[in-house]
């Protein structure tokens, strides 16, 4: 379209701009600075931009003590999530299929995550980012795996029941959490449930479903009839036609939806909060700096906030190609 | 087809249901295993509670101010975005991009940073007002909507933004010719070709709205003392602190028969759409 030429108007245009990003990032910058500042620098009368700056927070967030050779931990964490990194990177060199290299690089890093506390004595905020990560995980699987056969059988059916499906679905996702979450938390009180990894990745699978159908049927109304009809022409039954012809193709709309279903899991709140009491995931243990007397919550509750930011910024770096994608498809309807 | 089916229905039908049971039932809990049926009794308690009445006014005038301000704030974003050329676009859309990424309560405490005593715009407010800025009831309800203009404009701003990028550019230079204003341009041809989106944003967001909770939970830390209480929230605490889970599960479904008000033509819409585009 024509764009403005009137040089002013154009100053204008960028001044505005400037101040709504300014707006939208401010908030960031100043909690990163703050969380390393010690409490007394960061209740200081005017604010500080120019100090010393110092890792407490994170280690008092973190760790129970530092162990006796920090160094000598840091390096060899490095080397292994380093070398992990790098193996993911060359996936396509190995004679092996790709998708069993990153399978086994997330497996090998998750066990190295589970080991660290026998090395190093950590806090329990470090047992809430474990959490997260297996309720996280639990929940893209379950309810990407689900959502595939739902998403596939509905994009290729055509019937009316079909649309009815599809529509309960976006109301059941529009609705607000405590109606169904009550339920949850009264089942899981009468299973015994209640506090566990499963009840919460069974929350969240039902919570995501409408959600996950959605995208990836819109994914797969964009792959033609025909392949899997020529592969069934071959010889193929439809559930192999699915699986050898169909996945393969599907992998940029799956990696798509799983980004997506992440981002909602990982930032789940009400529905952590309450059908846990102790195994909380991130976003209920960062709840607990919102307030409080003691001046050193500031700071802390800064650290907290950036550690449970930084994990998800890395993932939308490496994936925002598919981030764009899901966004601009108009799938994400929920 | 069909296990999907099973499972949608076996993990979102049946809840609902329960929770209607739920709330037909006096439960604290102490009596989980075996709760005392008492008919309609919640839902006459939950019509007398002046509490709930006060969540729901909270939660109507959070959406009357916040649902306008961030869909026009989006709006007018979007459109200044699109007269910028390709290459800055990227950095823009990364910067605004920030507040939709990041977990609704870690955006909430960052923002909530900026507040706290030593903070950015607390030290601000000292400065030009004179009195250290401190929570009341007013403070906290500004906040919350701050938040909210912080937290919810990238969404629409995105969608009207890829809406304007399928704007015919034929259009808006046949109205060049003509001697159309950009303010005309604007309001003739930008709107009416985004109308459905802004339909579309519209009710997305005033559902959204309407189910507020991470950010005021923050925000209040949970005090009631601030009134600044939605409706998800009293029932949050009606469930988890006062132990009145019958009268929260009746809230509850007052509060979905509420929604039924936009979530039906909601759906009435995506229905028309779907079945037209078999």
């Amino acid at each position: 379209m024509k764009r403005i030429e009137n040089r002013y108007a154009l100053a204008f245009v960028y001044l505005l701009l400037t101040c709504y990003a300014l707006f939208s990032v401010i908030p960031f910058f100043w909690t990163t600075i703050q969380s390393f500042k010690t409490p007394r620098q960061a209740n200081s009368r005017a604010p500080l931009f120019i100090f010393e700056p110092t890792a407490d927070n994170y280690t008092d967030l973190w760790l129970k003590a530092i162990p006796g050779d920090p160094m000598l931990v840091v390096i060899i964490l490095v080397a292994i999530f380093g070398l992990l990194v790098m193996v993911a990177i060359n996936a396509k060199r190995f004679p092996l299929a790709p998708g069993i290299i990153y399978l086994a690089v997330l497996a090998v890093g998750f066990f190295v995550l589970l080991q660290i506390p026998e090395y190093v004595k950590t806090q329990t905020f470090y047992d809430y980012f474990l959490n997260t990560i297996i309720v996280t995980a639990g929940t893209i699987c379950i309810s990407i795996s689900i959502g595939c056969l739902a998403g596939y059988g509905l994009a290729r059916y055509s019937g009316i029941a079909g649309v009815i499906i599809l529509v309960a679905a976006l109301g059941f996702r529009s609705l607000p959490g405590m109606s169904y979450i009550l339920p949850y938390w009264w089942f899981g009180q009468r299973s015994g449930l209640y506090d566990t990894h499963i009840l919460l990745i069974i929350t969240l699978v039902a919570i995501n479903q409408p959600f996950t159908i959605w995208m990836l049927r819109s994914f797969f109304m964009n792959i033609p009839k025909e392949i899997e009809e020529s592969a069934m022409v071959d010889g193929a039954n439809r559930l192999t036609a699915f699986i050898s012809v169909i996945i393969p193709i599907m992998w940029p709309g799956i990696i798509s939806t799983a980004l997506f279903t992440l981002l909602l899991a990982y930032s789940d709140f009400l529905l952590v909060r309450i059908l846990t009491q102790s195994n909380w995931t991130l976003t209920v243990a960062i709840s607990k700096y919102a307030g409080g007397e003691d001046p050193g919550h500031i700071t802390l509750g800064a650290a907290a906030a950036v550690s449970a930011a930084v994990p998800i910024i890395i993932v939308v770096f490496i994936f925002q190609g598919q981030l764009v994608k899901g966004l601009t498809s108009g799938a994400v309807k929920g | 087809m069909s296990p999907s089916l099973l499972v949608m229905l076996t993990l979102m039908v049946f809840p609902l249901l329960t929770s209607v049971w739920l709330s037909m039932q006096y439960m604290t809990f102490r009596n989980i295993n075996e709760p005392e049926f008492v008919g309609l009794a919640n839902y006459v308690a939950v019509f007398e509670d002046l509490k709930f009445w006060n969540a729901f006014s909270f939660t109507m005038t959070y959406i009357a101010i916040t649902v306008p301000m961030y869909i026009s704030t989006g709006f007018l974003i979007a459109v200044l975005l699109d007269q910028v050329s390709r290459r800055i676009r990227g950095i823009y859309i990364a910067a605004f991009l920030m507040p939709f990424i990041v977990v609704p309560v870690v955006g909430t405490l960052m923002v909530k940073q900026l507040f706290e005593s030593g903070g950015l715009v607390a030290w601000a407010y000292r400065a030009i007002i004179g009195s250290r800025f401190i929570l009341t009831e007013q403070s906290v309800k500004s906040l919350i909507i701050i938040h909210a203009l912080w937290a919810a404009t990238p969404f629409p701003l995105i969608v009207f933004f890829a809406g304007l990028q399928t704007l015919p550019d034929e259009l808006v230079e046949a109205s060049m010719i003509d001697g159309a204003t950009r303010l005309r341009q604007v309001r003739h041809i930008m709107i009416p070709h985004l109308r459905s989106l802004f339909v579309f944003v519209g009710l997305i967001s005033i559902m959204d709205a309407y189910r507020v909770f991470d950010s005021v939970f923050v925000l209040t830390e949970q005090n009631p003392i601030y009134k600044a209480e939605v409706m998800m929230l009293y029932t949050f605490r009606t469930a988890m602190s006062v132990q009145r889970l019958g009268k929260a599960n009746a809230m509850s479904v007052i509060t979905v028969v509420m929604i039924l008000v936009v979530l039906v033509p909601f759906l009435l819409r995506t229905y028309k759409e779907q079945t037209e585009e078999r």
